[in-house]
């Protein structure tokens, strides 16, 4: 049998909101709240949903960038599933770090401005002592070919205020490439690019990530871009997935209302096509110790006392093949028997919206 | 408020469907170290009473560029070096800075690119909007007037106006980007000029956003100038619409015959190269090459270098911006290669 190379459970995340530093806080965001996933080996799994969702969280959990406070992240290692929380030693770290690696989406920020790209690619081999000097550069100059910045003398020696937004990004995914990792992380690794340049890094990652059988976590808050890099999407709010299904059934057969809402929120260039409006109500969604009901409760337009508020949020359900929802009325919103009743809130953003600035 | 407005409200007895703002080989350049900046470049276009109107592009094409000459807020370093820009007649280069100063903000105001991030967080937003209202209403208004016209622009962009004495960080992304909106209309503008508005927010704020300043725009017979990198955006909010590359407007016409069919290779592999949710999956077009360096531009067609169609003549002679029939206009030596109703990804 083969293991899935990442396998997510119960994952728990929570941040203390501090009032003083002598206090001992009592108020939590509960950034992840329990969320489960599997990426089998060379899949790629669409991480989805609004600002402040979790999305990143869970991507620096996975690479251990950052220390959950529950659940368990499996990592598959030679054919065997490691628990991330037992590597410790140096050494497992760094071969940890040989198997599992990110692309930010920031590419300047993620680089030294005073180190050239040969520096910024290499550093991975340096830190984890791989190859002599002679072998690291021709491993680095395989990999600028392989991103398409050729020819690579070219380029090996630049600084990074040399390169285009798109050329860094290159740079940044060979840097990620050059240890031959079996998992990437790639956090909105592309929107902070023009249209046209985005297109060419993301087939450059689904074409890396076929020859080299690289599997992705995916994070991106647009869903078109998910649609074309991911085979599985998992859509998030507030700490919770609440959808999960391979990226074509999601698309067209949703069943959770938030994914709905979602959806239907994406503009599309046609304009002789008409939206049908967006199904969701004003409100605040909170992730300071939030309350022991669905967590879409205050926007959900299908939201009924009960069964909604009087139980805790609702487990991720089988609801079709491969297709996971966790809502109380999927039936009933799929028979029509609920009714969406957005209400004449005005004012409806969450405060917690925060902004996705391109620069 | 007794000040007669009539005078620099010229643009208000302009008919629904009538040109309102026309802006006639309009150039605009930067002066840097190293030379000029070409970055806006003999544009043409008319925006009718009542029409939104949209400006595409990818980043540096000039899109704020226009923007701000139109208003004449470019940067020190850029001078409109040719060109009208007539508002209801009047040609607002040839303004002194007195006369312009009465016209922006009541006739044509601007919410700038970013300006959701730029409240000053240290003061309310009530008395951000009422410096505005100081600066630009052209009469002084009193203590009580200037709530009221706040608490009733609060409720023009689905704001509450309990909120308006709030600071900016508690506002939401979406609420401090209405409250832009707000100040922008606060004195009545008949042209807002709305520069990336939504380009920062999460999908669903979005679709709330752009509802609005459809309705604003509905209810109040207002025009709009959508600036944005986003051709599924300005296909759903724009009348007509102006695809820009380096710095010149290469296709232009209205939104539905553009989108019918784009017949200049940039556009066309613009939109081949912008994903979608709706439809088949399809294969994207890679735009191959550099964006354009505006200090030094290719010679001929400015797309040359990385164009698909491109013959001799592209490197030699600059194409103009011509009409193809129904007032669809294309700035192409080979538009008619381009085919129509096939996307890049499917045939290159
Ligand atoms: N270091 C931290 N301390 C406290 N709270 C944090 C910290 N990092 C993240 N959070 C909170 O955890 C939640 C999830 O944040 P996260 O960055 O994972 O969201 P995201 O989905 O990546 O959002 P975006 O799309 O804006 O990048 C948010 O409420 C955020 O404010
Ligand atoms: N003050 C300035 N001095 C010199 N060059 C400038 C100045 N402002 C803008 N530019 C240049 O003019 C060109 C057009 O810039 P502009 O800001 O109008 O582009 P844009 O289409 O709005 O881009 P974006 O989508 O990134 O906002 C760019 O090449 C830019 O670098
Ligand atoms: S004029 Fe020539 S180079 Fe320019 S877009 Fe048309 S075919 Fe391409
Ligand atoms: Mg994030
Ligand atoms: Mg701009």
């Amino acid at each position: 049998m083969t293991h899935p190379v990442v396998r997510v459970s119960e994952l728990e995340k929570r941040f203390p909101v501090q009032k003083s530093v002598f206090r001992k806080a009592t108020d939590f965001v509960h950034a992840l709240d329990g969320i489960s996933f599997d990426i089998p080996p060379g899949g790629s799994l669409g991480l989805v949903g609004e600002s402040g969702c979790g999305k990143t969280t869970t991507g620096r959990i996975l690479l251990k960038l950052l220390e959950s406070t529950g659940g368990q992240v499996l990592i598959e290692k030679d054919g065997e599933p490691v628990d991330i929380t037992a590597i410790t030693a140096k050494d497992d770290l760094k071969d940890f770090r040989s198997r599992a690696q990110m692309i930010f989406q920031d590419p300047f920020e993620s680089m030294n401005p005073r180190r050239t790209i040969y520096d910024t690619i290499s550093e991975p081999l340096t830190v984890q002592n791989i190859g002599s000097v002679a072998e690291r550069e021709v491993r680095v100059a395989e990999l600028l070919q392989l991103v398409g910045l050729t020819p690579p003398e070219s380029f090996i020696f630049r600084y990074p205020h040399e390169l285009s937004g798109g050329q860094r990004q290159r740079v940044a995914i060979a840097r990620a490439l050059v240890v031959d990792p079996t998992f990437v992380v790639a956090d909105e690794p592309t929107s902070m690019l023009d249209v046209s340049i985005r297109i060419s890094i993301m087939d450059l990652m689904l074409k890396l990530g076929q020859d080299l059988n690289v599997s992705y976590l995916y994070i991106t808050h647009d869903l078109a871009v998910a649609r074309y890099m991911c085979d599985r999407i998992a859509v998030m709010y507030l700490g919770k997935i609440v959808e999960l299904a391979p990226t074509e059934e999601l698309l067209a057969n949703p069943r959770h209302p938030y994914t709905k809402a979602l959806i239907s929120a994406v503009p599309v260039p046609d304009p002789t096509i008409e939206r049908p409006p967006v199904e969701i109500k004003g409100g605040i969604s909170r992730s300071i110790n939030p309350q022991a009901r669905c967590r879409f409760y205050d926007r959900c337009p299908f939201a009924r006392e009960d069964p909604c508020n009087t139980n805790d949020h609702p487990p991720l359900d089988q609801v079709g093949e491969d297709h996971w929802a966790a809502c109380y009325l999927v039936e009933e919103i799929a028979s029509g028997a609920a009714v969406a009743d957005t209400g004449d809130d005005r004012s409806p953003e969450p405060a917690n919206s925060r902004d996705r600035s391109r620069t | 408020m007794t000040t007669d407005l009539g005078a620099i409200r010229s643009g208000a007895d302009v008919p629904v469907g009538s040109p309102l703002l026309e802006v006639e080989n309009l150039i605009m350049r930067y002066q840097v170290k190293q030379g000029e900046v070409s970055a806006v470049e003999d544009v043409n276009f008319t925006l009718h009473k009542g029409e939104a109107l949209g400006l595409v592009g990818e980043s540096g094409c000039g899109k704020s560029s226009i923007a701000l000459s139109l208003l004449r807020l470019q940067a020190e370093n850029g001078e409109i070096v040719n060109g009208e820009v007539r508002l209801a007649g009047t040609n607002l280069v040839e303004l002194s800075e007195e006369e312009m100063r009465r016209h922006r903000w009541n006739e044509m105001s601007m919410v700038f690119q970013g300006a959701m991030n730029t409240w000053n967080p240290v003061h309310r937003i009530s008395d951000q909007i009422k410096e505005a209202l100081d600066i630009h209403w052209p009469e002084q208004l009193s203590k009580a007037d200037v709530r009221y016209r706040i608490a009733e622009l609060f409720q023009t962009v689905g704001l509450n106006p309990d909120m308006m004495d709030r600071y900016p960080h508690e506002f939401s992304g979406g609420m401090r980007q209405r409250a832009v909106i707000a100040m922008a209309l606060s004195c009545n503008p008949q042209i807002i000029i709305a520069d990336e508005p939504t380009t920062a927010l999460d999908v669903i704020v979005q679709d709330l956003i752009l509802k609005e300043l459809k309705r604003i725009q509905e209810e109040l017979g207002m025009s709009i100038i959508y600036i944005s990198h986003d051709l599924a955006v300005i296909a759903e909010v724009t009348d007509s619409m102006a695809v820009m590359y380096a710095g010149k407007i290469v296709e232009y016409g209205t939104t539905k015959t553009i989108f019918g069919g784009m017949r200049h290779p940039y556009a066309w592999l613009l939109l081949s190269s912008t994903p979608s949710i709706t439809g088949p999956r399809r294969k994207l077009a890679p735009l191959e090459g550099e964006p354009p360096n505006l200090l030094d531009p290719p010679s001929g067609c400015r797309f040359n270098p990385r164009c698909p169609f491109a013959t001799d003549r592209c490197h030699e002679e600059e194409p103009p911006l011509e009409d193809i029939g129904d007032g669809h206009l294309v700035a192409c030596w080979n538009w008619e290669k381009v085919p129509v109703g096939v996307q890049a990804g499917d045939v290159l």
